[in-house]
């Protein structure tokens, strides 16, 4: 088959695969379940094959018209939209599989899958878009699809807020974009990424029109990456089921955002100010979700933090100027991150807690050997531990930051610490636990939502993303020592990779085995305390638990605001405009009233004063005349 | 006689009728008070007529009118005076003010 | 004229309903439903075969004319008022809008036991005069037609209503009142300062037939006299309280297509026939339109009634479209200025049928529980899943969710105001945000969270009564897919006589 029938069948079986599950197999879970895994395994199928094939020409085909541009929906094939696509045909995949497990029970399971389908089909559009406007459209369906996942459990009112509040988060970031595409638009008179990226190529000082356009664009991507100041939707997303949260952690939803960084890279590089901004918000995000996640206890919103602290990393790869760094890291990311996610799930559905001390005190670790296995493989990928994959893409992007500032570098190598850290930290809370430490599980485990060991259908996903962890391991540590002449993802995207050597890496190692060590000697250790070295300091462990209070200011200020002014105008319609006019008819009313209390309602008089006007009307008119 | 005298009749006439519509407190007065007007616009026409009018058809037809008008006008405001009777009793103006305010 | 007169044949299905409906005896209800659906379902054939005709070609072409079909009758030769009916792309769209929303209206009144036979006779004379709106190109018949739209609101308010209803009546009949005691006056002005001979609106937008200045002095009454029925900020509070007094398919009607004769108004008479007028008043009137869209959502955020929300969420809609109205009033078919008037034309269309769909929706829970409250609710998609659901896709597409049609439109709409007014462009698109925030509310608090077990027993939308449901979601979807089609037509009216600013 040629490359265009792949390319046709990787974005038409998602959407097949939701038409299906949803409106007619909504009830038969099982066919719908089904439906929606054979379109997965065809795109993904179809997005490793195109990966491999290489870039390609555009396929589009003509949508439709407006005066005289032309709008098309097609596919680009160029490297990087073959690499991302082939991670979130394989994420996409491996999740779908997982979710035959985890919902098994699940009453709403084919409502579930259908919105899958939509998810994946709405990712792979976005990825794969020619023009502009279908990178828009599909990046509003992404959000559409994760508000739906994440508000999946529907009676549970902290879900409907959560998926409430990142949709409206989302869209903050979205105006922006929105505007930001617009301009661009404008200034380039087309809507053909490739086109744009030759005009910018090579262009290092775009000017004021392209630091407005990049800094909008940027907008967009802190809202849907969960920067800092739009990052709070995301701790909260955590409300849907787990298979959710790996999905729009790892390959979707949350991965759009650096995607689009890296897919206008070339604008953005044009755009001198705003990538600086750009990289300080980074640097700053990176550092504040990680301090979030070194008192976090419940298993999901540990990975929540590092995901925005990883994101934080990747956006300062990619703004720093290295297109190869962030893309590498986000790669390697999903795939951990995805497993991390499967392997809390399993936990979380064997034990019915997220509490990382109640899940170790289970004793889960040691009968659930397949999910131990990638919890440690995902956790040392994420804590940057050599020799996994983790540390080969940070350490890419701590050797990008060469010519940044030095509180940028010193910022990436204290997230860096702190990630070892935190991950460290729930590796042993989970794997060594203690009943005689300090720390207390957080309530009795709720064996309603305890569901038993893990079936094939999760552990099978867990097992192959961590083969897939270690194979991207692998490679990359063959490109360092020499065995393979260039990084096969560098190789993919057709860029160089940064060959340090072990004396430049020392530091980001010393770092990441210090972070390690630390959480070893407090949570690991036989004995230790498991409380942590910030539970010692209550002001700040309240600071950091609090989440920096942030949500609170926001909520104390942006949605007081919101709402105060929603009331006044409120107060203003029911009391200004409409009162007001209720306020004339009553005026109307009332002076009628009043004239006609002047009425004697004698006729005579009434004649009378008539006849008195006439004759003086007469009189008068005689006079002039 | 000339057609002064015959304008001063007629604003004599109307006189006595506007008073009689103003000042009587009986409807019955009242109406015989607006036929007098109607008469004092009747004889003016007729008076114009006859002394400046090159065609004296037309002031004569105006008249019938006024006279036809005038009949139809007494049997409506009869019918209504003993409407009105009938209902309140009493035909004292004084006594009909429905329409105050 | 040897064509059947199609125009005239839709034109009359509702009076042949009414006429029909007349001599029926008023225990008959079912065969009066009967009678209005099948005249509704002519309408909707005849006005797609109008759509299929319309040959969208005449610009390149040159040997058609914008307005086809035309059909015109001498009626006042003495004041020159014709009888005139043709369409142009605009009017197409509207004529099928209004054409599905009859249809739909009729058929979510199945139920309907109170009074039938008045019901649908004062619902004929409504559609009548809204069909006549959209297809008449004589300034008077188009007045006519619009007063003949506008009152029988009064009695179906005030009779089948609810909540308040004969003070929401009177005062959405005085509201609009005022508005024609605006229209009036400037509709005469034209008719006797272009020299007192014709009412025929295409050779009163010819060029040179008004100075600028008269221009600029009464366009303002035009505007602002339509703009009562469009709903423009800061005349809009009949809207809502109508909305909410209203029954369901009367508020699909009134929302769905009365408000857009307002708008249809100000671009077919108002702008087209003064454009100097217009340019000079745009950036006004498209700041009173930005501070609709905004204000409304705030607004809605507020209430607590289902209709409320939708009321004022019409309200920030509308604004949308006036938006797009004005970024072409300021600019004609410069940069970006054809982008607002396909996009709002779009708009109406699109709020026409969502409206639509919102109220057929909202009357479907309400007409068992006879609570409107979104507070007393909670978990509808659990208990009503397709009823919900059918809310859902209403609340999605008035987010402006790409799949539907209103994402089109409100992306044309910002597109044009971000090239003509980038601020007011700015701040519309913010309001986006505002919206997501109402809607999220409703969303939150009715359709999903705990379920609340007084509303367990509830029935579910049947097959049969999803029916015109499923029309109006096919239609969203549809052109939310294929925005082209209705694109190519609404672009194809384009601009005639536009000569650009002043």
């Amino acid at each position: 088959m040629s490359y265009e029938t792949w390319a046709l069948a990787l974005l038409f079986a998602p959407l097949l695969g939701f038409f299906l599950a949803l409106v007619v197999f909504r009830d038969r879970h099982n066919v719908a379940a089904a439906i929606v895994i054979a379109a997965g395994s065809v795109s993904a199928a179809a997005s490793i094959l195109l990966c491999v094939g290489g870039p390609q020409p555009t396929v589009s085909a003509r949508w439709f018209h407006i005066g005289d541009i032309t709008i098309a929906f097609g596919v680009l094939l160029d490297s990087r939209t073959l690499l991302m696509g082939a991670v979130v045909g394989v994420i996409t995949l491996c999740i779908q599989i997982y979710s035959l497990g985890y919902m098994a029970h699940d009453p709403g399971k084919g409502r579930f899958f259908g919105f899958l389908a939509l998810f994946e089909w709405a990712m792979l559009s976005f990825v794969y878009a020619p023009n502009l406007l279908q990178t828009f459209i599909f990046w509003e369906l992404v959000g559409l699809a994760s508000f739906l996942l994440i508000g999946f459990w529907y009676q549970k009112p902290s879900a409907v807020a959560a998926a409430k509040k990142a949709f409206i988060m989302t869209r903050i970031g979205d105006i922006g974009l929105f505007v930001g595409l617009i301009l661009l638009f404008r200034a380039t008179d087309t809507l053909d990424i490739e086109s744009i990226l030759t005009l910018y190529a090579g262009s290092s000082a775009g000017g004021a029109p392209t630091e407005i356009i990049a800094a909008l664009l940027f907008m967009g991507i802190v809202g849907k990456s969960a920067q800092f100041p739009l990052h709070t939707w995301l701790p909260d997303a955590m409300e849907g089921p787990t298979p959710v949260s790996a999905l729009l952690h790892s390959a979707t939803m949350v991965a759009a955002g650096v995607f689009l960084f890296a897919r206008f890279h070339e604008l953005f590089m044009a755009a001198e100010t705003t990538r600086m901004a750009a990289l300080a918000i980074a640097t700053f995000t990176a550092i504040l979700a990680s301090t979030m996640a070194v008192v976090a206890r419940d298993m999901k919103r540990i990975l929540a933090f590092s995901s925005i602290s990883q994101l934080g990393f990747m956006l300062m790869g990619l703004a720093a100027g290295s297109l190869f760094a962030g893309y590498f890291h986000l790669t390697t990311h999903a795939f951990f991150k995805a497993l991390l996610f499967l392997v809390a799930g399993a936990f979380i559905h064997r034990c019915g807690s997220n509490d990382i001390v109640a899940i170790g005190r289970q004793g889960a670790a040691r009968t659930m050997k397949v999910t131990t296995f990638g919890l440690i493989v995902g956790g040392v990928a994420l804590a940057g531990i050599p020799p996994l994959s983790g540390f080969f893409s940070k350490e890419q992007i701590i050797a990008s930051l060469g010519q940044a500032s030095p509180i940028i570098v010193a910022g990436a190598y204290a997230a860096a610490f702190l990630t070892a850290y935190y991950t460290f930290r729930m590796i042993f809370l989970v794997t060594r636990p203690d009943p005689e430490s300090a720390a207390q599980p957080a309530g009795p485990a709720d064996p309603d939502h305890a569901h038993g060991e893990p079936t094939w259908a999760m552990n099978g996903p867990i097992l192959l993303l961590s083969l897939i962890t270690l194979l991207i391991s692998a490679l990359s540590a063959g490109a360092l020592v020499g065995a393979m002449s260039e990084d096969p993802i560098a190789s993919i995207l057709g860029q160089a990779s940064h060959h340090a050597s072990i004396a430049e890496m020392a530091p980001a190692i010393a770092i990441a085995i210090l972070g390690a060590v630390l959480a070893f000697f407090e949570f690991g250790k036989k004995g230790a305390a498991q409380t942590g070295i910030v539970a010692r300091m209550p002001g700040l462990e309240r600071l950091l638990a609090n989440r920096w209070y942030i949500d609170a200011i926001y909520r104390h200020t942006l949605v007081a605001l919101a709402t105060g002014i929603a009331r006044v105008s409120h107060g203003v319609e029911t009391r200004g405009f409409d009162g007001g006019a209720d306020k004339v008819a009553d005026a109307t009313v009332a002076s009628g009233r009043q004239v006609a209390r002047r009425h004697s309602g004698r006729l005579q008089l009434y004649i009378g004063g008539a006849a008195i006007l006439f004759a003086l009307a007469v009189v008068f008119l005689g006079f002039r005349g | 006689m000339t057609l002064p005298a015959f304008t001063m009749f007629a604003l004599l006439l109307f006189c006595m009728g506007l008073y009689a519509v103003l000042a009587r407190r009986n409807l019955i007065a009242i109406l015989i008070g607006i036929e007098l007007m109607l008469n004092a616009a009747s004889v003016n026409f007729m008076a114009f007529n006859y002394f400046v009018a090159p065609d004296p058809a037309v002031g004569q037809i105006i008249v019938l009118f006024i006279i036809g008008l005038a009949a139809a006008e007494v049997a409506i405001a009869l019918s209504i005076i003993l409407a009105v009777y009938r209902q309140r009793r009493a035909i004292d103006i004084e006594q009909l003010t429905e329409v105050k305010g | 004229m040897d064509e059947f007169p199609i125009l005239s044949a839709i034109l009359l299905c509702p009076v042949a309903a009414f006429v029909v409906t007349l001599v029926i005896p008023g225990r008959q209800s079912g065969l009066i439903k009967g009678v209005h659906g099948i005249f509704a379902l002519l309408s909707v054939v005849l006005s797609m075969v109008v759509w299929a005709r319309y040959d969208t070609g005449w610009r390149e072409n040159g040997d058609v004319d914008r307005f086809q079909m035309m059909e015109d009758v001498p009626w006042v030769p003495d004041l020159g008022i014709h009888y005139i009916l043709a369409v142009d792309g605009i009017s197409v769209v509207l004529t099928l809008l209004n054409a599905i929303v009859f249809l739909t209206g009729v058929l979510s009144m199945w139920t309907l036991t109170l009074r039938v036979k008045e019901y649908f006779l004062f619902m004929a004379a409504l559609v009548f005069g809204v069909f006549g709106v959209f297809l008449s190109l004589d300034i008077f018949m188009f007045f006519f037609f619009y007063e003949v739209a506008v009152l029988p609101m009064y009695p179906l308010i005030a009779v089948w209503g609810s909540t308040r209803k004969e003070y929401s009546a009177m005062k959405l009949t005085l509201f609009l009142l005022a508005g024609s005691a605006l229209l009036f006056p400037g509709l005469i002005s034209l008719y006797f300062e272009s020299g007192g001979q014709t009412w025929n609106m295409l050779i009163l937008a010819q060029e040179g037939t008004f100075t600028p200045k008269f221009q600029v002095f009464v366009y303002p009454f035009l505007y602002l006299g339509f703009g009562v029925l469009a709903g423009m900020f800061p005349f809009h509070g009949w809207s809502p309280t109508g909305h909410v007094a209203a029954p369901t398919a009367v508020s699909m009607l009134h929302a769905g297509v009365l408000m857009k004769l307002g708008a249809f108004g100000i671009l077919r008479i108002a702008i087209d026939l003064l454009p100097s007028g217009a340019a000079y008043w745009a950036e006004t009137f498209a700041i009173l339109a930005t501070i609709g869209i905004v204000y409304g959502a705030f607004v809605a955020m507020r209430q607590t009634d289902f209709k409320y929300v939708i009321g004022f969420s019409s309200v920030s809609h509308m604004g949308i479209v006036l938006l797009g109205l004005n970024v072409f009033a300021a600019v004609g078919a410069g940069d970006g200025g054809s982008d607002g008037l396909n996009g709002a034309v779009f708009q109406m269309f699109a709020h026409g049928i969502m409206t639509a769909l919102f109220f057929s929706s909202v009357g479907f829970i309400y007409d068992q529980t006879h609570d409107r409250d979104i507070r007393h609710f909670g978990g509808l998609i659990g208990q009503v899943p397709v009823a919900a659901s059918f809310f859902l896709v209403a609340g999605l597409c008035g987010m402006g969710v790409p799949g539907f049609a209103s994402f089109w439109a409100e992306l044309l709409v910002f597109v044009g105001a971000v090239k003509v007014f980038t601020p007011l462009g700015v701040i519309a698109i913010a309001g986006l945000v505002f919206t997501a925030a109402y809607m999220m509310r409703v969303f939150g608090k009715a359709m999903f969270g705990p379920k609340n077990p007084q509303w367990d027993g509830l029935d579910d939308v049947g097959p049969w009564s999803a029916l015109p449901r499923v029309v109006l979601v096919g239609v969203l979807v549809l052109f939310g897919f294929l925005p082209s089609v209705i694109v190519d037509v609404i672009r194809s009216a384009g601009v005639v006589s536009h000569s650009g600013g002043m």
